[in-house]
Parts: C-alpha cells; structure tokens; sequence
C-alpha cells in the first residue's frame, strides 16, 4: 500500500489507475458492516432501494406496506456500543396515513436525477406520485391503467423530463413531469412490463423487459422499437457477427412475417390453392402497418420466462438481464447478440422482479439469488469472460429483492423480504482504534 | 484445451466403459478423416465420452443424446461449453432440442444419430401404413440443413418442405404425429424441434429426478458417498444413476463436497 503511494507520487502509477486499484480491493474484501447499521422504519418487504446520484447520501426506499422513506448514509443519527457502530435513522418516512399517500405496495421509489428535491414512487395502486421532497408533499400524480411494476428516469437527460413506466398493460407510457401529462406509449410487448431502465450513453433510448420473456430498445422519438434481442442471436466473445448475416436474417424473417400475416387471413385452409401473390389489399381486412410498428411482429425472446431485471453497464455497451427462468444472460447493446457468457447462478426469484448492481468500472455485478446476494465478476481477463461467482453474501433470512451498490464508499446496500435493509461495506480495522483507546486509558489513570 | 477432461472423481466408471466409449470412438474416428478430428475441444472430447456412456434402454429405440446439464458438470467453464457447443452447431455436427421437462433444459444430439432417428420412425410408419411419406424425404434433405436452431416458424417450415415438392397441410399433421415437431405453447405459430420417440424417456428423466432428490432429502443429512449412490437402482427411471447424478449436479440441485473418504453429493441448499 505504502509502496504504490510512493509510485503514484512519483509518477510510475496513473491516479487513476492507483485509485481504481484501491476500489477493487476494497470491493473485494465486502463483507456485511460491523461498524455501520441501517435502522429500517418499514413493515413491509423492500421492494427498491436507491442512492440519489448528485451527492450519493441519501438512500430512498420503497416497501410493501405502501412506505417510503430516505436515510442519510454518510451521517449517522446516533451512535451505539461507544461509538462503534453508527445507527442510521430514517430522516422521514412516508405511509399509509399520509392523506394522499398510496394504499397498496411501492413497488419503485427512484430520486429524481438532477436534485434530490423530488422523488417519485409508483405503486400497485395504479398511481405513480411525484413527491417534494423537504415538504413531503404530493406534486403531481399520474393514474395507470394498471399495477405500475417499475419507474425510470434517465440520468443523462438534458432535454426532457420523461418518467418511464412499466405496468400490467402491455403499453409502456412516457409521462411528462413539465407538463403533468403523458407524453406518448411504446407498444410492442405482448403482456406486462416489469422492468425498464433508461440507456446510459443516450437519452432517448429505453429499455424495456416484459413477461412475455422479450427485451425491446426503444428510441422514444421514433415509432416502435429498434431492436428485439433474441436469445439465439449469439456471438462468440467481443466481436459482433458479419453483418451480412444478421442483415440478411432479419430481413428474411420480417418478410416471412409479413407474408405470414396475409397469408393467415385469407383463408387460412391449406386444401385451398395458396395464395400466389402476396399483395396487402387481397382478400379480407389487414391493414398496412407503419414500417415502425413492424417490430412488434418479431416474437423473438431474450429468457424462456418474464425479465425480471435489467441493468446496463456504465459505458452503455453491455446489458445485463435477469430472466424467471433463473439465467443471466450478458448482451452486447451495439449487435443485439447475446454473448453467451454463462453465470453460473443456481436459482432467482421468480415472481417479484428484482435490482441488480454494478460496479463502476463492470467489473463485478451484483445480483439477488433468493436469500443471498452473489458478486459475479465478468470483467475481461485475456479476452475472455469468466462469469464466475467471486463473492456470495448472505445475511438476510429472507428473499433480497434489490441492491444498490454506491461507488463512491463502495458500499453495498440490499433489501429483502425480511424489511431489512443491510449494508454492505469493506472491512476497517477495529482492533486498531480499540488499542488506541485502551492505551489512553492506562496513561489516565483518576485517583 | 489440451487436455481431455476426464473428472477424476468418475476414474472408477470411466475404467468400466472404457471399452465401449473406444469402440464407440474409434467407430467414430474411421468415419471422419483425421484434417476434421486433428484439434478437439472439451466439450466435444465430453459430449463424445458421454454419449458412450449412454444406458441401454429396451423396449424403446432411441439414440444417446446427452443434457446440457451433463456437459455442465464434467467441463469446468461453463461459458466455454456454451461457446462450443455454439460452434459444433454451427458446423452442423451436432443439433440442440429443447425439452420440456424444465425451463431450461436442452438434449444435445449428434447429427448422425438424429438423422438414424428419424429413419428408424419413417421405417416404422412405413410399416403401419402407406401415408405420404415422402415428406420426411423433403424434412431430412431441405429443413435439416437449411434451418440450425431449436425451433421455426409455420411458415418458413412451409417454404422450406415446398421445395421438394407441393405441401399440404396433411404433411405437417404428420410430422407433428411423428414426434418431429412439437407446438410451442407461448406462440401457436412457432414448432420446437422434438427428437421422436423420446417421450418415455423424458417421462423418465422427470420420474427420476425426482426419486434421486426425494431419497436425499429423506436422509437425515440429506447426504450420501458417492460410490454408494452409483449402485443404487432406480425404480422410475430407465435412465441410470449416473445419468441423473450428473445431470443434478450440473443444474445446481446437487453438489459434491470432497472429503477425506471420497466424494459427498449433498443436496445443495441455496
């Protein structure tokens, strides 16, 4: 340690470098806190947890019983056991009695990205609420058409400011804080949508997963989505396949698709001569569809069951995505290929849609498995991915739900159905401070 | 990627078959010239061992094929496996069906035995009746070549059947009855590959699954040596042991703990 200060001052090691050195092997001794505890005021399972992104203190969380609440996580409120542990108190918390509080589950409580002046919740009450935060008070509220599973805002936006939704119904709805209205829909999915997440390198584009088992990339300015991953799209390591290939397989199966829709309404006997022609105006009603609209044709899945997460690397060029068929698959964003890195995740959950981390340079990702949360690493070593689980941490009695992972402390943050909310951190050295106090103690000595 | 990798821990069943997987293997290598054979890799060296080791089952003609699963627990790197498994099938020696005994289960078949399959079925419907049979014709020379992954669409199953000749909609009843295709259930147009005939014995793989994880969970440290495990017989199953041993280890149900009398295959808890 001392010896690669020394190189840093002397200029042998980048800072960067040093600094990044010193993150990884701090994330690599986490371990569940003994110096730091998170006093949770909630009566329900934690179903979303987030450190705001402009100064990383505050932590807001979304529960079962319909609360929210928000910790300070830098300052404790009080100390225990002679100041070694710190408590950290809830600094509000946000109820059922609230008067327009909501009155089923928060499934997703996320800080609004620019200050942590607002935040907003969405909750199986159909409603999803914008929230001040110093007055605690409800700004403006949006009803759904359904149970609203999970709310994004992008972190880079610098011209809109568009809350994502997830719900029950097949449409994902853009709703506009500015103007208090809905911007516009995204159809394509053909049952709910339980995860969406904003790109990190572009504003426009969204991601979105449904239960139908189909990741779809939308580009909000434009009509339908660009891009349908499909879980036999693979390529082998980082190049993407040739592009004639993937070029020529999309568009023969768009064609066929096409065809297959006029071909199945008129008449779709096969005694009958088959259609020879396959104009759109023959026979019985069809309408032409916006060239846009034609993805939602393309039935391709990315997991056999729902996505249950999604979550995309800080650089923008990875996906990672969780699916009820308990796999993980790692997509590349630029090919729409899934690479074929295999986690070797026994089981997740499969009913409740779940958060997943990453660390900031990719190199670790932290996912939920039922009652433990396991580091993956999947960070290039020779060019190849590994995939393999390098930390496992467990420590709640129940399912986790999601987890946070703040870059700054390298703290890990998890919530569960326990109503715990632990944190994670890298092991300090207690024996030290407690021989200092000792050795105090018998230099003053009172009579 | 030098080394063949035999687990040591299977030394004693691997001496067992040794004579069948060399008789098996050098069947194989006689067929090939040695420019194909020359570089191997581990899951092919594992899908080859495993193949030989399939059990011999009465009653029902089937081809060894072996469980995604299987190549998980014998080759260490499991993104390595998906690699190659994505590389042999896309040189078309060996085909990838997905079953429905689970959500994620996959038989690896190698091509020769596929197509020997579907032989021995076209030879037995020849037998029963006259149907119009040239469509397994058309199946094996046109869709089998052209189209690699484990499912297709109505339609383009249609294109590809006509270009041997006019298709009816008879023909593809019949290759559904076959057992050639299966619906899938998310999309009524799209069909799953299916290897035919294997119904029974996906009926076993289930049966037994669950008998080897029941028995283990009935004992009191949900535990047993390995050794002892081996010779157990199944009664559900007509799969043997070993094939669901490492299929259970290689899904994450099971695991092995080594210690200092042998290998422990617990029940895994997470």
């Amino acid at each position: 340690m001392w010896k690669e200060i020394g190189d840093r001052e002397a200029g042998k090691l980048r800072p960067r470098l040093f600094a990044n050195r010193i993150k990884s092997n701090r994330v690599g001794t986490l371990q569940l806190s003994n110096h730091k505890d998170i006093v949770s005021p909630h009566r329900g399972s934690i179903n979303s947890l987030q450190v705001d992104l402009t100064e990383g203190r505050y932590l807001l969380s979304g529960a079962s019983d319909a609360s929210a609440a928000v910790h300070d996580v830098q300052r404790a409120t009080d100390y225990e056991a002679g100041g070694l542990i710190a408590k950290h108190k809830c600094i509000f918390v946000i109820d059922k009695k609230h008067e327009r509080g909501h009155k089923y589950a928060i499934s997703s409580a996320i800080w609004y990205p620019v200050d942590t002046g607002l935040f907003i919740t969405g909750s199986y009450d159909h409603h999803i609420n914008v929230w001040d935060t110093n007055s605690t008070q409800v700004v403006m509220n949006f009803k759904m058409p359904g149970k609203v599973y999970r709310t994004a805002m992008s972190s880079v936006a610098t011209s809109h400011m568009l809350i994502a939704a997830g719900t029950e119904d097949v449409q994902v709805r853009l709703c506009d804080i500015a103007s208090g209205a809905f911007a516009h829909t995204l159809s394509g999915h053909r049952d709910g949508v339980i995860s969406v997440e904003w790109s990190t390198s572009s504003e426009w584009v969204l991601v979105t997963g449904g239960c139908d088992g189909a990741i779809r990339f939308w580009d909000i300015r434009r009509a339908g989505c660009f891009l349908v991953l499909d879980q036999s799209h693979s390529q082998l390591g980082r190049c993407p396949p040739i592009p004639e290939r993937s070029a020529t397989n999309k568009a023969s199966t768009s064609k066929s698709l096409s065809r297959a829709q006029q071909r199945k309404l008129a008449g779709g006997n096969g005694t009958k001569q088959s259609p020879t022609t396959g104009m759109p105006t023959k026979g019985s009603v069809r309408q032409r569809l916006h060239p846009g609209l034609l993805s939602s044709q393309d039935r391709a899945t990315a997991h056999y069951g729902a996505v249950t997460g999604l979550k995309l690397t800080e650089d923008g060029m990875y996906l990672l995505s969780a699916g009820s068929d308990s796999r993980l698959r790692l997509w590349d964003v630029e090919s729409g290929c899934n690479t074929l890195v295999n986690f070797e995740t026994v089981r997740l959950q499969t009913s409740k849609p779940i958060q997943l981390a990453t660390t900031q340079d990719s190199a670790l990702v932290f996912v939920p498995c039922m009652t433990a949360v396991k580091a993956i690493s999947f960070s290039m070593a020779f060019d190849v991915w590994s995939g393999k689980t390098s930390l496992t941490f467990r420590g709640h009695y129940e399912y986790v739900n999601c987890c946070w992972f703040s870059s700054q402390e390298q703290e890990l943050y998890t919530g569960g159905n326990d109503r715990q909310i632990l944190v994670w951190s890298p092991s300090s050295l207690i024996a030290d401070e407690l021989d200092e106090e000792q050795a105090q103690d018998q230099d003053n000595w009172s009579d | 990627m030098d080394e063949i990798p035999e687990p040591s821990s299977r030394g004693r069943k691997r001496l067992r078959d040794q004579e069948d997987t060399e008789l098996q293997c050098s069947d194989l290598d006689q067929t090939l010239s040695l420019e194909e054979n020359l570089p191997f890799s581990d899951t092919l060296v594992a899908l080859r061992m495993m193949r030989g080791q399939f059990p011999h089952i009465e009653k029902v003609a089937i081809q060894p094929f072996v469980l995604r699963s299987q190549l998980y627990s014998s080759v260490k790197d499991r993104t390595q496996v998906d690699r190659e498994l994505e590389c042999l099938r896309r040189e078309k020696v060996v085909r990838i069906f997905k079953l429905n005994t689970g959500q994620d289960d996959h038989a690896v078949m190698f091509l020769d035995d596929y197509l020997n399959q579907i032989e021995c079925v076209v030879k037995r419907l020849g037998e029963k009746k006259q149907g119009d049979l040239e469509v397994f014709k058309w199946f094996r020379t046109h869709v089998v070549d052209a189209k690699l992954e484990s499912s297709i669409e109505h339609q383009e199953l249609h294109t590809l059947l006509s270009l041997g000749g006019k298709v009816k909609d008879g023909h593809i009843s019949l290759l559904i009855n076959a057992g050639l295709f299966t619906r899938q259930l998310i999309d009524p147009n799209m069909y799953w590959f299916a290897i035919p005939n294997i119904g029974s014995v996906l009926k076993g793989l289930s049966q037994g699954r669950k008998e080897v994880l029941s028995f283990l969970n009935r004992r009191r440290y949900k535990e047993m040596m390995l050794t002892s495990m081996e010779k157990k017989r199944l009664r559900l199953s007509p799969l043997d042991m070993r094939f669901h041993l490492r299929d259970l280890i290689g899904s994450g149900h099971l695991k092995t703990n080594q210690t200092s009398t042998g290998l422990v295959v617990q029940v895994s808890k997470d």
